[in-house]
């Protein structure tokens, strides 16, 4: 008789991730999430042309790219994909199809936060660079550019892990990038320092003659800090992955 | 023989070497106790996990594939842990109960990428392979969610069995499947256990059992109450009284009648016209049941059996 053990292997890790970030990718692009997202996207570019016509194009557009951008645009589109990414499979109880395999626990996490920042990042860094083009404040594209994705990226940590972790995930997301990334961030001394939107915006700070609205320290730091939130949110999720029981 | 299981110790299903070890197995959520103190060892060839909805077949289930951790005993399969061990992993094909399935993917997609997971070199044609042998077409390009029922059935059969595994666990793999698609799986089912493989096929339906031909391990309320040859279930189960109801005008008439001539072991009368009737032979009491009637002028409104079902049956199981 020819068995598993005769026939079947472990992949190679890059082949399995691969094929889970293929499949989340799939589940997770659908036609009004697509929509949606790029509905909001466009919204930046249409604040960006209206900055063209303010005094100071150039700190109206780091504004918007901030408030909007960053408080906004980019955590409501990563909360809506990162949730749905593995808490899709959860609540749709597919999870046991994953886990059965011999994949290393850490790789679905991982594919999970790869496919939401694959469709985030086109549909909302993309946008907020081209609205600093559209105000003719082109010097601010590229510290737009780096603070959206990298605050795209650690956001996608966090939720991925929430969306694992929680029911209704998406709702303590929504309650998390409302009330604690744009209201607490702002109000709360030194509270920039333990949100991505405040380290986001440092990056941005990187742009010249432009003053940023929350500053949570150095662009150089921020660097650091919002790939290791990402980190941090990948481990949690991992962790989280190998302890649950799959329904 | 069937076995009265004991409280503790383990019940060999099959005198093949064992490969699926459960000891002393409990699992709780909270204040419910889904699995209470399950023991077996299940080895090549068929086995049939029976038991009612909600008697803990899929908690069992998914202990024994290692996607839930037993809140107390021990799980073993061909030797190892597979809660805490992916390499056994790849030596368990399940087909879970869950309906749903990936819906922007096509059935060959679907088996292509659980083939793709399991590392098997040829992910295409392993799928090709595994849907034509469960009666798919590997170039249908319809999504799964386009498929009916009883397709995408088979379509999670293809994906379980697409890495030749050693242990194939199948949780209501029939369910949604015509006469002639339940026939071939049952075919496959059992060719593939008199292969060699271990299969433990869940069911509540006792019919599906008998036509694998199997082994049956016997839960109900989250415990293992029989464990054996199915014909020695079959048998108990024709041993046992059923009861039948019948609504008829006359019923003090009906049941003297009825229990003079032996085919009522017992008689209750509930209300002016509704009898019920507890036969050890349903048959005999089906025959004698209209011609008693004709004789004492009685009307039949209706005959109805009360516990056809297989909670009746556990329940007779369990408390004999």
């Amino acid at each position: 008789m020819s068995t598993a053990e005769a026939t079947a292997a472990r992949p190679s890790p890059l082949t399995s991730l691969i094929a889970l970030y293929r499949l989340l990718l799939r589940t997770q692009i659908t036609v009004p999430r697509l929509l949606g997202i790029a509905a909001l996207g466009a919204i930046a570019v249409l604040i960006g042309v209206l900055a063209r016509w303010d005094d100071n194009s150039a700190q109206a557009v780091a504004d918007a790219v901030s408030s909007y951008g960053l408080g906004i645009l980019v955590p409501l589109a990563t909360l809506w994909l990162g949730t749905s990414a593995i808490g899709d499979l959860v609540e749709d109880r597919l999870l046991v199809y994953l886990w059965l395999k011999p994949v290393p626990r850490w790789q679905l996490p991982a594919a999970a936060v790869l496919a939401t920042v694959t469709v985030v990042v086109p549909l909302t860094a993309v946008p907020l660079a081209a609205s600093t083009f559209a105000a003719g404040a082109a010097d601010l594209a590229v510290a737009a550019f780096l603070a959206s994705a990298l605050a795209a990226l650690a956001y996608a940590g966090l939720f991925v892990a929430a969306g694992l972790w929680f029911r209704r995930a998406v709702w303590w997301g929504l309650a998390f990038v409302l009330l604690w990334e744009n209201v607490v961030a702002y109000t709360a001394e030194g509270a920039a320092r333990f949100t991505v939107i405040g380290w986001a915006s440092s990056i941005l700070g990187l742009a010249p003659d432009v003053d940023v609205q929350l500053d949570a320290g150095s662009a150089a730091a921020a660097f650091v800090v919002l790939p290791a939130i990402v980190v941090g949110g990948w481990l949690i999720a991992t962790w989280r992955y190998r302890r649950m029981d799959i329904d | 023989m069937l076995v009265q299981i004991p409280a503790h110790g383990s019940v060999p299903v099959s005198s093949a070497p064992p490969r699926v070890v459960a000891d002393g197995v409990s699992k709780w959520f909270g204040a419910l106790v889904a699995v209470s103190d399950v023991s077996f060892d299940v080895g090549a060839g068929v086995t049939a996990l029976l038991g009612p909805n909600g008697a803990g077949k899929s908690t069992m289930f998914r202990m024994l594939c290692g996607l839930a951790r037993p809140s107390k005993g021990t799980i073993r399969v061909l030797g190892r842990d597979p809660r805490a061990d992916t390499g056994v992993t790849r030596m368990i094909g399940l087909v879970p109960q869950q309906e749903s399935v990936f819906e922007p993917l096509t059935a060959r997609e679907f088996v292509a990428l659980s083939a793709r997971l399991y590392g098997l070199p040829s992910p295409q044609r392993a799928a090709s392979a595994a849907l034509e042998t469960v009666g798919l077409d590997p170039s249908d390009r319809r999504r799964l969610p386009a498929y009916s029922k009883g397709m995408r059935q088979r379509a999670k059969v293809a994906q379980a069995i697409v890495h030749d595994p050693a242990v194939l666990v199948l949780d209501e793999p029939l369910t949604g499947l015509d006469p002639r698609q339940r026939a071939d799986l049952v075919a496959l089912f059992r060719r593939l256990g008199s292969e060699g493989r271990c299969v433990i096929v869940s069911s509540h339906v006792l019919d599906e059992v008998e036509r694998l031909g199997s082994q049956v391990l016997v839960m109900s309320q989250g415990r293992l109450a029989a464990a054996g040859d199915f014909r020695e279930l079959r048998a108990l189960m024709d041993d046992r009284p059923m009861r039948v109801r019948v609504r008829t005008d006359r019923p003090r008439e009906l049941a003297g009648a009825l229990l003079e001539g032996g085919t009522a072991v017992g008689v209750l009368l509930d209300g002016d016209q509704v009898l019920e009737l507890d036969t050890r032979d349903a048959r005999a009491l089906a025959h004698a049941l209209a011609p008693v009637a004709r004789e004492r002028e009685a009307r039949l409104y209706e005959v109805s059996p009360l516990d056809a079902d297989l909670e009746g049956v556990f329940r007779y199981v369990v408390q004999r």
